[in-house]
């Protein structure tokens, strides 16, 4: 009983959706839209509650166990909770404080300084570093060693000075021909890729929708 | 050793330093190189700009503060062109992150439009002529009931405002008032857009994406579910530049900061400084691999 009624809701609600994408009519449309617009949303809100729940578990488990790194779960689960409370004490606006008063002098811990002046930088860091390290990889895997990698190494030259306005000045055509790479042969490639992936997620889809596939369930795979 | 092999063998912090420098060194001192506009962009730009005055542009803000510095300058150039050329303005994010980001943009070019306004009819205004709806999840609910009414799914905006009593609601009500939806992102969302907005109310959308993505969309852009593309900082370099000259003809020649063009000298720098690794590194190679034979 505990695994059919979950079974039985996936069954309804996946067909139904399935169905709805189909059929305009009235008594299947508004069904559909209570679903989509309110149901949906407090399920949303719930996976919300369940999200937070996990991270805290997941660090307070590392925190016990002491497992490797693990001072950076308290770095986690502090400015978890010190970004919860300015969020929800402190009032959204700067200009109207909430429960909570965010500034303290001149100095000012409203939660818009926080995205502004930690999140957004830290966030922007953490991107700009990958750019070292693309260039440290490229430096070492793209080596002419064969036929295939030499053509990779070819590619990546183009596509490197069409991605800037300097290639069009080493050749007038390099842009247009970095952008043939991408329209042609890019596009050839991705698109038998995204049949080949649009076709396991239908599969998938159908696998959980019919109750073959029961790994979300938890504790076990197929059936 | 040989000198080769010591190339070969090079410590990474060597490769970081200099590219640290060759990005650094030409924000400090840029070049200035035109760009040109590369057909996926003129596509876009063409759109948006020969679309009827009463259909709006909508912006979907779904990237976070870390692709800022490829994104938040096509936002900023969108809305540019949007409000020089008299369209309404709508903007959403999918992303609780993109709030500040697209509040941020909006604020800086609605200030650049009201600073050289002379009355009412040449101001930029909350409510009037853009707004802000913020962001509201899950996706599929916002991107389907979009299409059905959009109030129904932000009934206050960023601001609290109701968006009921606002007067650019009476002209923006669903997607059937919307002349184009562009989503700027650095993740899948351009393609929810297109599966839940595109497919199902036949509204245009565009796409302003990183750099690294952009393969990911181009059978989307040849298929001609978007009507445009914005790929990486050169997109966002190449619409300035038509933004630019559009509001040089409209009298508009205001001199205004081009975040996506100064960034494009670091840029090519940066390309140039990799490409150089790439052929020493496999001239070592050959080298080595000779005298090995």
């Amino acid at each position: 009983m505990q695994r059919r009624i979950p079974l039985l809701l996936v069954l309804v609600v996946g067909l139904f959706g399935a169905i709805a994408a189909f059929i305009p009519h009235r008594a299947i449309r508004t069904p559909d839209e209570i679903l989509r617009n309110d149901v949906l949303r407090i399920l949303t809100a719930f996976s919300l509650v369940l999200g937070v729940g996990s991270i805290v578990r997941h660090h307070i488990i590392r925190i016990t166990r002491r497992v490797e790194h693990w001072p950076f779960s308290w770095v986690t689960l502090i400015a978890l909770a010190i970004t919860a409370v300015i969020g929800v004490l402190g009032g959204i606006d700067p200009a109207k404080p909430g429960l909570l008063a965010t500034k303290v002098g001149s100095f000012s811990f409203h939660i818009d300084n926080v995205y502004r002046y930690i999140m957004s930088p830290l966030a922007a860091t953490m991107f700009s570093m990958l750019a070292f390290f693309m260039a440290s990889a490229a430096y070492r895997a793209f080596r002419a060693r064969n036929l295939e990698s030499t053509l990779l190494l070819l590619a990546a030259f183009v596509m490197m000075l069409g991605a800037v306005p300097l290639g069009r000045i080493i050749h007038p055509r390099l842009p247009a021909f970095a952008e043939w790479v991408l329209s042609v042969p890019n596009t050839a490639s991705k698109r038998g890729i995204l049949f080949g992936v649009e076709l396991g997620i239908l599969a998938t889809s159908l696998k959980i929708i019919l109750g073959i596939e029961r790994g979300w369930l938890g504790g076990g795979g197929s059936r | 050793m040989s000198l080769w092999q010591r190339l070969l063998n090079i410590d990474r912090r060597w490769i970081y330093a200099v590219l640290a420098l060759v990005v650094i060194g030409p924000l400090l001192f840029p070049f200035s190189i035109k760009p040109k506009p590369s057909p996926p962009v003129e596509r876009l730009f063409n759109y948006i700009d020969t679309m009827p005055v009463d259909k709006a542009l909508v912006i979907s803000v779904d990237f976070t503060p870390d692709t800022q510095a490829e994104l938040l300058p096509m936002v900023i150039a969108m809305l540019r062109h949007a409000f020089a050329t008299g369209h309404k303005v709508g903007v959403l994010t999918m992303d609780v992150y993109g709030l500040g980001l697209a509040r941020d943009a909006l604020a800086q070019v609605s200030a650049e439009f009201n600073a050289h306004a002379t009355s009412h009819d040449d101001s930029v205004i909350n409510g009037e002529d853009y707004v802000f709806w913020g962001w509201t999840t899950p996706l599929v609910t916002v991107m389907l009931g979009m299409g059905e009414r959009i109030t129904k799914v932000f009934p206050i905006d960023y601001y609290g405002n109701r968006t009921e009593s606002l007067p650019i609601t009476r002209e923006l009500r669903n997607y059937e008032d919307v002349g184009i939806l562009v989503t700027c992102a650095a993740s899948a969302i351009p393609r929810s857009w297109i599966n839940y907005a595109q497919v199902q109310f036949d509204v245009k959308v565009g796409c302003g994406i990183t750099a690294v993505s952009a393969a990911d969309f181009y059978p989307y852009l040849n298929s001609g579910q978007f009507t445009g593309m914005l790929a990486g900082m050169r997109g966002a370099a190449e619409y300035e530049e038509m933004v630019e000259t559009k509001m040089i003809e409209l009298g508009k020649n205001w001199r205004l900061r081009r975040k996506g063009t100064e960034a494009m000298s670091s840029q090519t720098a940066a390309h140039m400084a990799i490409m150089f690794f790439i052929i020493a590194g496999n001239i070592a190679f050959i080298v080595t691999r000779r005298k090995k034979r």
